[in-house]
């Protein structure tokens, strides 16, 4: 080996704490870039590759109902390449084993001829063959979280009528990668499930013989979809059409998305946060070294050593973290990524989620850490290989201090001397001051981001689920119906209370900007179901205009009292002409709410309601899921409470692997930034220290010395450190938040303490490693000769 | 055998009658260097007594810092005892070695090691903040004639004016010996006469035992005593009838 390289690896060994401190930030910015930019591309490869080979549809669309003779036309609008009807609907499903009823959307098959777009990706067993009754396939995460295989039976109520399905196979969709329950924001795999069977059985279970209810679309290469669009609007109004939608608004395909969306802005934001904090510590770390060999820096030039080699070989320093950083950081990258592909099956439903790192963003993120690195490093070692060998030979003057700004302006009385020294310190080297607090704060920062997230999370759901969605259970009527249904629903076994609601679909315009959504009446003065302001109190339901979600509000760029269009896709469709009232708060989807008898008179219709929201006496639970599964006139029936426990274990879960993962993150900064920034204070400060030591000081005094200055560093770090964490959150959530679920941002005390504990515990642990080696300051040495 | 008074110090003028401060017998200091062993103190036997100035002579190597640093508390012996005031040195406690350090001697070492980041006032305020029975920071530097230089720092003064900084806050805890190790070695000849001086003074007028280290022999003179110490051991101790005043010194 050559002489330079041995220097190399021995003085490696000598700062082996610090490099190794140095290369755990760098590496756990590269972890999380490997993890997250790996999901980034493992979802998406995944995704396309599915949407292409099960030949997703461009265009969707609901209806009421359609003659099947109404295909041919579909077919042959221009731009159209294939058009597909099908019977969609819902069944109540009984569970052996579950109390709560669980709920399916049934979609039909074609009996003539295999299906064209979005075909099933069978797992187990085959497709149903024509002419079966009752042969069924089953989404795969409902067939897995109950154990369901082909051979089993699921009792369901269709319509009001008692059917047997028989599971003859178990299947992905494309179009369900992601199923979430109608009117639910988390997918709940034992209680929601897809099912897929013979078209015209299922016809005939929902009272569509001979017609289709949703038309699936392929947009021709070439073809305007937007055009197309609006020639199936045209075309399917008449059957109760409900404004087509294209492939990005389709809910799973959207969930999909937003999630890869939220990946990409955290595999982002934080490898950049811990590279450029590794960046500064390998500068700052390295220019002490060049700094204390500057003079054999000097010995090499005199040798004959080139600049460059001499540069070159302090740059084998930054190397050599890169490298344990890049080895380390991929490897926990690789491994957490996959553990996270596992973490995400539950909820995404590919065939395949195998994970696929993304090595260009990789090595492009290894060599920024590189150059940034080189960067600091050949800035130090510049200065000591322009210095003329004979001057960098003699010892240094004494470093030049003068009063600290405090003292300049007459605080000297405030300062003990050795707080004194520390400022003075600290003043001398502001870069390096500044560059430790950054670090430090944004040490503070990344617990505030992870814990408020989890508050954030956890306030939504306390809002939507304690204050909001108050009811146990909400039973959705197969068609709207008259009013007497409540008072069937009152007769109930357990029942408490029940509110109806009349839901209607309508597209809401504002200048060119529409919307379609659902619009929802309720009674006055509600207890179950409640619209609420930010503060959680209930808005009282508009005598004229309506509510909007906030962030439907925003979406049509429109204000409380600004004007609005509303065109009713049910029943005569009526188009209303009225104003924004206010808006309201919630975190999931998007709604328009008014007051019931109002929406009864819009709609020139008397007394109708869609369901009713329902609060059962959970002692009789099961007599009244046993009382309402067979009740003919049910479509649906939503458990709010299974659903809030099934999302406090699935959440809970991920919450606390993700808490776990920043926490360990923030004692990896903190530490690693005090420890390094420790260390090189020790170095410069060590004949200072050793002098201390020397007249008399004791240990204790001595560590108090550098300390003091380390935890001036931390105290200066805590205030910009909770403002960097707050405005993070908001900036993260901002750029994660979709329109199918919104976190708040929610900025507690908790979240506070929290990363100042974290910090300053972090810091006593590096203080305490580095009072180790106070104990171990060479007395005699330091008063031989200069530095 | 520390009862059998040494011929060495019998003949000690100054110090018949007296109580040694340091009473050192067969103070011997091995280092070990991977394979090597250096002797650097091999069986010193040694009183030294109050009011006394004594100059340490001998060649580099010889052992002159190793016995001064024994002294002072800042290293440890292989072999032989030490006391001070009849306490026991060789077996004190890092945290009883540290106090006496804080309480008893003052150092000054020949690169004047001042903190940077302080001024010549509170250089000698670190130490004036945590002695027992300290003067004023200011009246040590007005001793030493630094009144003017009191709010400079080191990087301000001159090498002189850093060692008298250095003395005085040395000297500021009223320490009971003063250690220096060739304070003038990196000082010009009228810097350097300055600085012995004040060094002077402080034995003089405040009575405290001063040992120089120095390889100028010219020094000596200004000495009671002369210790010439050769391959870690005392070879001769040269007394002088009269003490020749600083300002007559030159080299
Ligand atoms: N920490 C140490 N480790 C190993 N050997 C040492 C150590 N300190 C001193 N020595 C050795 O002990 C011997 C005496 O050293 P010392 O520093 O006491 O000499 P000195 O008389 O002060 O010399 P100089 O006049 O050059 O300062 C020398 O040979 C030196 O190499
Ligand atoms: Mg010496």
């Amino acid at each position: 080996m050559r002489p330079l390289d041995l220097k190399l690896f021995r003085d490696l060994a000598a700062m082996k704490g610090q490099m190794a401190a140095v290369a755990m930030v760098m590496a756990c910015g590269l972890m999380v870039m490997i993890m997250e930019r790996g999901l980034v591309v493992s979802l998406e490869t995944s995704r396309d590759a599915y949407y292409q080979s099960n030949r997703l549809a461009d265009l969707f669309c609901d209806l009421k109902r359609a003659p099947n003779s109404l295909r041919v036309r579909l077919s042959h609008i221009p731009g159209v390449a294939v058009a597909e009807t099908r019977v969609k609907g819902s069944a109540v499903l009984d569970i052996p084993g579950m109390k709560q009823t669980a709920e399916g959307t049934l979609l039909s098959l074609p009996e003539d001829h295999p299906q064209h777009l979005n075909l099933l990706y069978l797992r187990v067993g085959r497709l149903p063959v024509a002419g079966n009754r009752g042969e069924v396939v089953v989404s795969d995460a409902f067939a897995e979280a109950h154990g369901f295989m082909p051979g089993d039976t699921i009792d369901a109520t269709i319509y009001g009528a008692r059917e047997r399905l028989h599971i003859v196979g178990i299947t992905l969709s494309p179009e369900y990668v992601y199923a979430l329950p109608p009117g639910s924001i988390m997918p709940d795999n034992r209680r929601y499930g897809v099912f897929w069977m013979n078209e015209r059985e299922l016809a005939v279970a929902l009272g569509l013989e001979g017609a289709f209810n949703n038309v699936v679309v392929d947009v021709a290469p070439g073809g305007d979809p937007t055009a197309v669009k609006a020639d199936l609007d045209r075309i399917l109004t008449p059957y109760g059409g409900l404004t087509t939608y294209d492939r990005t608004e389709q809910l799973s395909v959207k969930m999909v998305n937003d999630e890869i969306k939220g990946l990409r802005t955290m595999a982002v934001a934080f490898p950049l946060i811990f590279l450029s904090i590794a960046a500064f510590m390998t500068s700052a770390a390295l220019s002490r070294l060049v700094h204390l060999q500057r003079e054999q820096i000097a010995q090499l030039k005199a040798f004959g050593y080139s600049s460059r080699t001499i540069g070159w070989h302090y740059c084998k320093f930054a190397l050599v973290v890169v490298i344990f950083a890049f080895l380390v950081g991929g490897a926990l990258g690789m491994w957490f990524g996959s553990r996270m592909l596992m973490v995400y099956h539950p909820f995404f439903r590919f065939p395949v989620l195998d994970f696929y790192p993304d090595w260009p963003a990789f090595l492009l993120a290894v060599l920024a850490s590189a150059a940034t690195s080189f960067l600091g490093v050949l800035g130090a070692v510049r200065h000591a290989v322009t210095l003329p060998p004979a001057e960098a030979m003699r010892p240094e003057p004494p470093a030049a201090f003068r009063a600290s700004l405090l003292e300049r302006i007459g605080l000297q009385k405030l300062a003990s001397t050795s707080f004194r020294m520390a400022l003075r310190n600290l003043e001398r080297k502001p870069w390096q001051a500044l560059f430790t607090t950054l670090g430090l704060a944004m040490a503070t920062a990344i617990p505030i981001v992870s814990v408020s997230m989890g508050d954030g999370m956890d306030y939504m759901m306390d809002f939507q689920w304690r204050l909001a969605q108050r009811q146990d259970v909400t039973l959705a009527l197969i068609e709207p119906g008259s009013f007497s249904v409540i008072n069937d629903m009152r007769g109930l076994p357990g029942v408490l209370n029940v509110e109806p609601f009349r839901a209607v679909a309508a597209r809401l315009y504002s200048g060119h900007h529409k919307r379609r959504v659902a619009i929802t009446g309720l009674p006055q003065n509600v207890l179950l179901s409640r619209v609420l302001d930010v503060h959680g109190k209930p808005v009282a339901l508009p005598l004229s205009g309506l509510l909007l979600s906030k962030q439907l509000a925003k979406m049509l760029f429109v204000q409380p009292g600004d004007a609005l269009r509303v065109e009713v896709l049910e029943g005569r469709r009526p188009v209303l002409h009225t104003t924004v009232s206010g808006t309201i708060t919630d975190f999931a989807g998007v709604g328009a709410w008014m007051d019931i008898d109002r929406l009864h008179h819009l709609m020139r219709e008397s007394r109708t309601v869609s369901g009713a929201h329902l609060t059962v006496d959970s002692a009789r639970e099961d007599e009244f899921f046993a009382a309402v599964k067979d009740s003919p006139r049910i479509g649906s029936i939503t458990t709010t409470r299974a659903a809030r426990e099934n999302y406090d274990k699935m959440m809970g879960r991920m919450m606390d692997i993700s808490r776990a993962i920043f926490f360990f993150f923030s004692v990896v900064v903190a530490f690693g930034v005090i420890y390094n920034g420790a260390r090189i204070a020790l170095s410069e400060r060590a004949r200072d220290l050793a002098t201390l030591r020397v007249i008399g000081f004791t240990q204790r005094e001595v560590a108090t010395v550098l300390i003091g200055e380390l935890t001036l560093l931390t105290l200066l770090a805590l205030l910009p450190g909770l403002y960097i964490g707050s405005e993070l959150t908001s900036l993260i959530l901002t750029s994660i938040n979709t329109e199918t679920m919104r976190i708040p941002v929610v900025l507690t005390g908790r979240a506070y303490a929290t990363a100042v504990l974290i910090v300053l515990l972090s810091s006593a642990l590096s203080f305490t490693v580095v009072s180790r080696h106070i104990v171990k300051l060479d007395l005699l040495g330091v008063l031989k000769a200069r530095e | 055998m520390a009862e059998n008074p040494l011929p060495l110090s019998h003949s000690s003028a100054t110090s018949k009658s007296r109580e040694p401060l340091f009473r050192a017998r067969g103070v011997t200091r091995v280092y070990h260097t991977g394979e090597v062993e250096v002797r650097a103190l091999n069986g010193v036997d040694l009183d030294l007594f109050e009011g006394e100035l004594v100059v340490l002579l001998g060649a580099s190597g010889s052992g002159k810092s190793t016995l001064l640093n024994i002294l002072g508390g800042l290293d440890s012996l292989t072999d032989g005892t030490l006391t001070f005031r009849g306490k026991d040195l060789t077996s004190a406690t890092e945290r009883e070695l540290t106090l006496y350090r804080r309480n008893t001697v003052g150092f000054i070492f020949q690169f004047y090691n001042l903190i940077p980041s302080l001024t010549s006032r509170e250089n000698v305020a670190l130490i004036t903040d945590i002695a027992p029975d300290p003067m004023d920071p200011e009246e040590a530097l007005d001793l030493l004639e630094l009144g003017e230089r009191m709010d400079h720092f080191p990087s301000q003064l001159s090498g002189g004016q850093q060692q008298r900084v250095a003395i005085a806050r040395a000297i500021a805890k009223r320490p009971d010996v003063l250690l220096c190790d060739e304070p003038t070695g990196a000082l010009d000849v009228k810097t350097g006469v300055m600085v012995l001086d004040a060094i002077d003074r402080v034995n003089r007028e405040l009575g405290t035992l001063v040992v120089i280290i120095t390889h100028n022999a010219v020094i000596a003179d200004m000495a009671d005593r002369v210790i010439f110490l050769s391959d870690g051991k005392i070879t001769h101790i040269q007394e002088n009838p009269v003490r020749r005043p600083v300002g007559e010194l030159s080299w």
